[in-house]
């Protein structure tokens, strides 16, 4: 028996079977393993913050030592741009104010007015192909929670879509990115009455930092250049964020229209994002048929 | 040896161990954009592991492979989508996959090679094909039957785009992680000690033999 016990084989298959049963526990809703990551955070996330800022730190020694030329060279080309943008700054405060007034009077409503936007910083990336959540640096301790059939969309510095929220704890969020097989977001042309299509994460486009779309009809004339923004349908992503440009269009099957697209932002190269969250009386009332069907036709969003 | 001398020898061992978990894993998570190649990321967790089951046995290896696992579960765990859409972050598929990682890497012809640092190179490779292999059908069949939609990748891009790079990145970052566990490793002179009683005993090095 203690031979049988101390056996490697033996202990092999007895961890493998704990870890499948821990697996398979874990992907229940609600389950207490997940908690039990809560302790080892504690620790590990201030580890990894301090691996990172020397990282940062040296790459930044580094891009000072290297980069002074052209830093320099840069500089004096801002200095111009300064001086252009003061002008249009002073031209565009002036179409503030007409707008403002315009506003009151037409009862234009602003695309994002509804949603409160909160700034995060990157905490940590995919390890791999696969451990692909991204940790960001706001929680449930911030106001982010994600509400069952709510989805909370993560946004760059200039409003593009990157990813949406799946999972909070009470200091950080993971983040699902957009390239990743499993997002889907209901999205359409940027035009009046543009089609409306689906971009899809897709394994083997992701490769290229591309995403799929789907949804357009044979009769639909789609442009290379041409932006698409989530569509807003079903109330859970606001209208308007613009996600990228279409790359290439496949007319090959036409029962199955499909496009590229390319992100207009690159997870990797960010180092803060912004979540926005509706504001409680932004909420549309639950429509249980529209909402249960978009939740299964847009899947992500 | 006397009884400081053990203490000794474990104490540098936990120091050692520690901070490299903490350091690879942490550095794999935060800059994986330093290590890419078409899209592809140097797996530095993943290398670690391999070397520390083939230098230092199936219970270094083992012990290494759960806690990097867990580590890696924890900044990066993967996420799945059923069929309504809603997405799940699982946990412990790392800690599955590294443990794997540092059997197979504690068997892999330690004993016929005598756990030389140039056949390293050849189990980085082998334990990485697997790896890689393993991480495609587990994702072919969760797509399948979970997420309920298909697994578009090709045989020859599965190759080309996701095997091959990692393979060529693994095996750049194999090279200074032999030299550092060898030589400023948790084991003076790079050997553990109790690998080489046990070899004299056709102990670690048979264990999978039957």
């Amino acid at each position: 028996m203690r031979r049988i016990l101390t056996s490697k084989w033996f202990i092999i298959v007895s961890v493998v079977v704990l870890l499948l049963a821990f697996i398979l526990l874990g992907l229940v809703p609600g389950s207490p393993i997940k908690y039990l990551y809560k302790p080892f955070g504690a620790i590990l996330s201030p580890i990894q913050s301090v691996v990172k800022d020397t990282g940062n730190a040296f790459s930044d020694f580094w891009s000072a030592v290297t980069d002074g030329m052209a830093i320099r060279r840069e500089n004096e080309e801002l200095r111009a741009q300064i001086a252009d943008l003061q002008y249009q700054l002073t031209q565009n405060e002036e179409a503030g104010i007409r707008y403002e007034e315009l506003r009151d009077a037409f009862q234009i409503k602003d695309t994002f007015s509804n949603y409160d936007v909160y700034g995060a910083s990157i905490v940590s990336r995919e390890a791999d192909e696969w451990f692909s959540v991204i940790r960001i640096s706001s929680g449930v301790n911030d106001g982010i929670e994600v509400i069952p059939g709510q989805s909370l969309a993560v946004v760059d510095s200039s409003m593009n879509l990157i990813g949406r929220v799946i999972e909070t704890s009470s200091s950080e969020s993971k983040i699902l990115p957009l390239l990743h097989e499993g997002f889907v977001v209901s999205a359409k042309i940027n035009e009046v009455n543009g089609v409306i299509v689906t971009v899809s994460g897709d394994a083997s486009l992701k490769f290229q930092g591309l995403c799929l779309v789907s949804g357009f009809s044979s009769d639909d004339v789609i442009e290379v250049g041409t932006e698409i923004v989530t569509s807003g349908n079903g109330g859970l992503f606001p209208q308007g964020i613009p996600i990228g440009v279409i790359e290439s269009v496949d007319y090959s099957n036409p029962l199955n229209v499909t496009a590229t697209l390319r992100p207009y932002s690159q997870i990797g190269d960010l180092k803060d994002v912004f979540i926005m969250i509706p504001q409680a009386d932004a909420i549309p009332p639950a429509d249980e048929d529209v909402a249960s069907s978009e939740t299964t036709a847009t899947a992500g969003e | 040896m006397n009884l400081s001398v053990e203490k000794k020898i474990l104490i540098r061992k936990i120091i050692v161990y520690v901070i490299f978990t903490l350091l690879f894993s942490c550095f794999q998570v935060s800059f994986p954009n330093r290590l890419t190649l078409f899209g592809q990321v140097a797996d530095l967790m993943l290398v670690y592991v391999i070397l520390v089951g083939y230098f230092f046995g199936f219970a270094d290896g083992a012990v290494v492979g759960i806690i990097v696992g867990f580590i890696r579960d924890y900044f990066a765990g993967p996420s799945f989508t059923d069929s309504q859409g809603n997405v799940t972050a699982s946990i412990g598929i790392g800690m599955l996959m590294m443990f794997i990682a540092a059997s197979i890497s504690s068997s892999f012809f330690t004993k016929r090679m005598n756990r030389n640092a140039a056949f390293a190179f050849v189990c980085v490779i082998f334990c990485t094909i697997c790896y890689k292999v393993t991480g495609h059908l587990i994702m072919a069949a969760v797509m399948q039957f979970f997420s309920r939609t298909s697994y578009n990748l090709s045989f020859y891009q599965i190759v080309v785009n996701s095997i091959l790079p990692t393979l060529l990145l693994n095996v750049i970052i194999a090279g200074p992680m032999i030299l550092v566990l060898r030589f400023i490793g948790p084991y003076s002179k790079g050997v553990n000690p109790s690998l080489s009683k046990n070899f004299l005993s056709g102990g670690d090095d048979l264990w999978l033999r039957t």
